[in-house]
């Protein structure tokens, strides 16, 4: 806001000079320019020595004094304060030491565990955002898992319909042959009820004409015939026994 | 330079400058106010944490149009609390011990209390005088108890603040006082004093942070019965 006021102040004269002053008052500008990205939160704070003391003063004199300087610079100091009465030691310093000891013993003993809870609930914070985000993402991995099953059953789908075609056919196949085979046998059927029909006719004429015929040679033989044919029958018969006899007794 | 007992008590002045100003704003400093960030860094967590749970606690038993008192009652319970603690430390003056600033809040809190409950619902603020439960023949006497114990309530709780912070403090002056008497003296008679000293301060520790509380719940408690 100063190099504004200057920047201003100075406008009227020479603008020149003006944007020189606030070029030159930009390297004061510490703070970020920019709103956004945020810029990230340093993870541990500045170092401190004896929970007090910056390690930039221990740094800051490091190269001249080396590693006791802040050391001596402190006790240099106390020394000069109390022993010019500027400190004069009176029963606050009693009570100082005593409060004194009863904090640095608190932080000692319960820092620690403070400063373990307050990271606790931020990482809780950070594990209920942290769950939400691997279940969204699992639930849709999931989604994905059962898209491309989905996917691979259609193409499952094309062997079933085939399946399925073949089944049809087959039986298609089956009852066009049982009809056939129905067909056939019909007229099988009625072509044997034809021929048993003539076997029929034939055998019924066939014994019609026995019967006529024996009737008629019955009918024509003479009793005389008869007699004449009989004792003829005998007379080989007896004949024929003979013969037996004789080759029997041969 | 050396101390008296009661130059603690004394509004800190430098070169006739008063310096009490510098001393009541002196809290408001040592709390960061929240950012934008999602996650913040240690101190600004514990901050939050405690102020949500203090608030969470001393509003949950009081009514939703009390709730409007919060953000009054938690920014006070900081303040007495910041300012009880900082006065343990050696050397400071602690506003808090002084009756004024207890007298000033106590007093403002309760009347704003009242005329509230008076305003808005009368009856049921002036109700309060007679406790439920009471036999019918202590009626009067009992209004006439009651209303003297709702005047002396502002005074209480400015007195009682001061009181303690201030006898407490008293006490650890002439604790140290004592001990650094007797540490050339009577050295082992010191060490015992010390041992006291030692409780004392630890008593005081707590007193502060309780002291402050007590303020508040009290505060609460007549904000309950009139909102």
């Amino acid at each position: 806001m100063l190099s504004r006021l200057q920047a201003i102040s100075v406008k009227v004269t020479d603008p020149f000079v003006s944007l020189s002053l606030v070029q030159a008052s930009r390297s004061l500008q510490t703070s970020s320019q920019r709103l956004a990205p945020v810029p990230p939160l340093p993870d541990h704070g500045g170092k401190v020595r004896h929970g007090l003391i910056p390690e930039e003063l221990f740094e800051f004199l490091y190269p001249k004094t080396g590693v006791t300087g802040p050391y001596m610079l402190g006790t240099g100091l106390i020394v000069y304060l109390l022993s010019k009465e500027l400190y004069v030691i009176n029963h606050e310093t009693i009570y100082a030491i005593c409060i004194g000891t009863i904090i640095v013993y608190g932080v000692k003993k319960y820092g620690a565990t403070v400063a373990a809870f307050i990271d606790s609930i931020n990482e809780e914070k950070v594990a209920k955002a942290q769950a939400a985000k691997d279940s969204h993402i699992s639930f849709l991995t999931e989604a994905i898992e059962n898209e491309k099953k989905e996917q691979w059953r259609v193409e499952g789908r094309g062997m079933l319909f085939d399946a399925k075609r073949n089944n049809v056919a087959m039986l298609l196949e089956t009852n066009y042959r049982e009809r056939q085979h129905m067909v056939t046998n019909e007229v099988k059927r009625r072509l044997d009820y034809q021929i048993a029909l003539q076997h029929l006719n034939r055998r019924l004429q066939q014994e019609h004409m026995i019967n006529w015929v024996e009737k008629n040679v019955i009918s024509s033989i003479t009793p005389q015939q008869e007699k004449e044919s009989i004792a003829k029958c005998i007379a080989d018969l007896k004949v024929l026994a003979k013969t037996t006899q004789a080759k029997a007794a041969a | 330079m050396t101390l008296s007992l009661f130059d603690q008590f004394l509004s800190p002045v430098v070169c006739w400058i008063p310096l009490v100003a510098i001393a009541i704003i002196l809290p408001w400093i040592l709390f960061p106010s929240p950012t934008t960030r999602w996650l913040n860094n240690r101190s600004l967590t514990s901050q939050n944490w405690f102020l949500s749970q203090a608030t969470s606690q001393i509003f949950s038993p009081i009514n939703p149009p009390g709730h409007k008192w919060a953000l009054l009652l938690s920014s006070l319970l900081i303040f007495l609390a910041t300012m009880n603690t900082a006065g343990l430390l050696p050397y400071t003056f602690t506003p808090t011990s002084q009756l004024s600033i207890n007298m000033g809040l106590a007093g403002a809190l309760w009347m704003g209390v009242v005329i509230l409950g008076m305003r808005t619902q009368p009856t049921h603020s002036l109700g309060h005088l007679l406790p439920e439960g009471a036999p019918a023949l202590l009626t009067p006497i009992l209004v006439i108890i009651e209303t003297i114990s709702l005047f002396i309530r502002p005074i209480a709780l400015g007195v009682r603040l001061t009181a303690n912070l201030t006898a407490g403090h008293l006490l650890i002056q002439l604790t140290s006082t004592a001990t650094l008497a007797m540490l050339t003296i009577m050295p082992v008679t010191a060490i015992f004093t010390g041992i006291l000293l030692f409780l004392l301060a630890l008593l005081e520790a707590a007193v502060a942070l309780i002291q402050a509380y007590v303020f508040v719940l009290l505060l609460s408690l007549y904000l309950q019965e009139n909102v």
